[in-house]
């Protein structure tokens, strides 16, 4: 039986920094068989090694149609994180994966997308978007709404003038002072008044903090929209990757396994008590 | 080892052996495997290997640590890693220009051994923990322990100090699962082979054929067992009380009385939580990832970075664990997360009782 504990090597072969505290990491499997035999859906996640210091669940946030190499955006904060920040052009790490189920692009095909994105949480969509972009006649209107704390911390600035060429953006931070800031200012869900997207054949792809997806599930069902139509991405503590270690259980679902992608209808029913602020009061 | 024509395997494999020579058997498996079994530790059991079919505790409480631990051990190294030029072949590594790093697996190589003497609850808590390992992504360490260990199952003539197996359909008789059943009945075991590999067991001792009132003794002890149960749990409609009842104030009591020390969990026989972290030697060439049982009612157990808790409240994790035995791990698995053995009752040391907590929603 083989030990599915056991990470493969990837070694770092670009480092971008971000901001202050979130990096990102473009790796490339040593094995060149992994290389060929490795896909993932977007909004599915990895979870890498660093040996001797641990392992963490990492969305990747790069293309799934990028076969040579792929990305992680990593804010350093933990103290893994805080040592992925150390690494540099040529070091090796562990990686295991791809895990997770993904956004749903089944039930998107031929819909309207609306994407909520809040601080580091645009990180597990930037694989939706590059996908969205590469078959855009697939979908309908595709709008975009991120917020972050200050300009300074929005992540992928760069690419956001080729993204607004597809898709409708709004952006909005909660503090711009020290920065020319022309955009919106307050929380991502201060936006849903500017929006264009409407209720009807659109689906919902959101992620961030867990208290802002409350607020935006809140915002989003004020508006019409129905709780099957929004679709969340859960972060949980999490130490294997494929549903035995139980940390990342919501209820009866396993974030690794059933997730981290749900469909709020989902969750909406549980206590809240028992699964966190996305439940019910 | 056993022809097919030998009697035993045409007597379907059940046998008798007087109590007198219980432990000759388990000396004679113990020629062949190591033998885990129950034993006396200070006023307690515990499941340890055998060194002396003597130190066998033939009718014992439930051990402080379920059976399980043979399985998913309390703590086991996952792989370890060193960093080096050269390295034993076996190995699996990867070289970067001047560095190497090799990975060396530690769920290759599992003996095969013989667990005697297991509770009913315990072999129900291996069909669990089954489910969880053994599905989808097989876990190596627990699933090969659990394809080389033979089960020598013994069921319970007498009730134990807390438990409510019975109203969990997980005791006091076992009705599937096991290699060997043996129960203890007037002055001789009868035992009942549950596989071919139980039926191979029987070679290894000279039984007597088993009395057909055997059986039926069998029957009525366990009968007996079932009512003279210490505790019991309400099962009708508890599903739809624990989904309508998550502000009930036997939530609020259990927050005031819960110590979180994590005693429950750690007893659990179907707990299956784990934590990992990497070890590395003084010199940094080398470590180990290892994993450790873990719990849900300690604190740091949902704590992501920045120190963000997905369960920070007392009330949270004493909530989640019986919510997740009584309702959770049925949906997930299909099968109770209680199999009724009841550590967690008689460990908890401010007296939290589960099967008060389902008593009192339900109004009892």
């Amino acid at each position: 039986m083989s030990n599915l504990l056991i990470p493969d090597s990837a070694i770092v072969r670009e480092v971008f920094h971000e901001n202050d505290d979130t990096s990102t990491f473009t790796l490339q499997f040593t094995d060149a068989q992994k290389r060929l035999e490795y896909t993932f859906r977007p909004g599915q996640f990895n979870m890498l090694s660093i040996f001797g210091v641990g392992e963490a669940p990492i969305s990747i946030s790069s293309s799934h149609d990028n076969r040579e190499n792929f990305t992680h955006t990593i804010r350093h904060v933990g103290s893994l994180t805080r040592m992925f920040g150390k690494l540099k052009v040529g070091d090796l790490l562990g990686v295991r994966g791809p895990y997770g189920n993904g956004w749903p692009f089944e039930q998107a095909q031929g819909k309207n997308l609306l994407i909520v994105a809040g601080g580091i949480g645009l990180a597990p969509l930037r694989p939706a978007i590059y996908y969205i972009l590469r078959q855009r006649e697939l979908f309908g209107k595709v709008e975009l709404l991120y917020g972050a704390k200050n300009p300074g911390e929005m992540l992928f600035r760069h690419e956001y003038s080729k993204w607004a060429a597809h898709l409708s953006m709004l952006l909005t931070v909660d503090d711009a002072a020290g920065f020319d800031w022309n955009h919106n200012q307050g929380l991502v869900t201060g936006l849903f008044d500017k929006m264009e997207s409407v209720p009807e054949n659109t689906v919902v792809l959101s992620c961030g903090p867990e208290i802002m997806m409350k607020h935006v599930t809140k915002g989003l069902l004020a508006r019409g929209f129905q709780s099957g139509q929004l679709y969340v991405s859960l972060e949980r503590k999490m130490h294997c990757g494929v549903k035995k270690c139980g940390r990342c259980q919501v209820g009866s679902k396993f974030v690794c396994h059933d997730g981290p992608v749900f469909a709020y209808d989902v969750l909406e029913n549980e206590p809240a008590e028992i699964i966190g602020v996305l439940g019910r009061e | 080892m056993l022809q097919e024509d030998h009697p035993l395997v045409k007597s379907a494999g059940t046998v008798s052996l007087p109590a007198a020579e219980l432990k000759e058997f388990v000396a004679a498996l113990m020629q062949k495997f190591p033998v885990i079994a129950p034993i006396l530790k200070g006023r307690e059991y515990v499941f340890a290997q055998l060194e002396d079919a003597a130190q066998l505790a033939d009718d014992y409480q439930p051990t402080i640590l379920p059976a399980k631990k043979v399985l998913q051990q309390p703590l086991e190294t996952v792989f370890s890693f060193v960093r080096q030029e050269a390295f034993a072949e076996d190995g699996k590594c990867t070289s970067l220009g001047e560095e190497r790093i090799c990975f060396v697996d530690h769920g290759a190589a599992v003996q095969k051994k013989v667990l005697f003497g297991v509770r009913p609850c315990d072999v129900n808590s291996f069909n669990v923990l089954d489910e969880v390992f053994c599905k989808d992504l097989p876990d190596p360490f627990y699933c090969q322990s659990r394809q080389e260990t033979l089960i020598v199952a013994q069921n319970c003539v007498k009730p134990c100090r807390s438990g409510f197996c019975y109203y969990q359909q997980t005791g006091p008789g076992l009705q599937r699962g096991y290699d060997l059943l043996l129960t203890e009945l007037d002055n001789a075991y009868l035992v009942e082979a549950g596989s071919d590999a139980g039926r191979e067991l029987l070679a290894l001792h000279p039984f007597a054929a088993a009395a057909p009132e055997m059986s039926l003794a069998r029957d009525e002890l366990l009968a007996a067992t079932s009512r003279r149960l210490p505790k019991h749990i309400l099962t009708r409609n508890l599903a739809e009380l624990l989904e309508e009842n998550v502000d009930h104030p036997v939530w609020e009591d259990l927050q005031r009385r819960c110590l979180g020390c994590g005693t429950c969990t750690m007893v659990c026989p179907t707990c299956f939580c784990y934590n990992v972290y990497d070890k590395l030697d003084l010199g940094l060439e080398s470590g180990v990832r290892q994993r450790e049982w873990d719990s849900c009612k300690l604190m740091e157990f949902s704590q992501v970075a920045l120190g963000h808790n997905f369960r920070k409240g007392r009330q949270a994790r004493a909530q989640w664990r019986i919510y997740h035995k009584l309702l959770y791990q049925q949906r997930q698995f299909g099968k109770t997360g209680c199999v009724g053995c009841g550590r967690c009752i008689y460990s908890c040391m401010v007296n939290i009782d589960l099967t008060d907590v389902a008593s009192t929603l339900g109004g009892e």
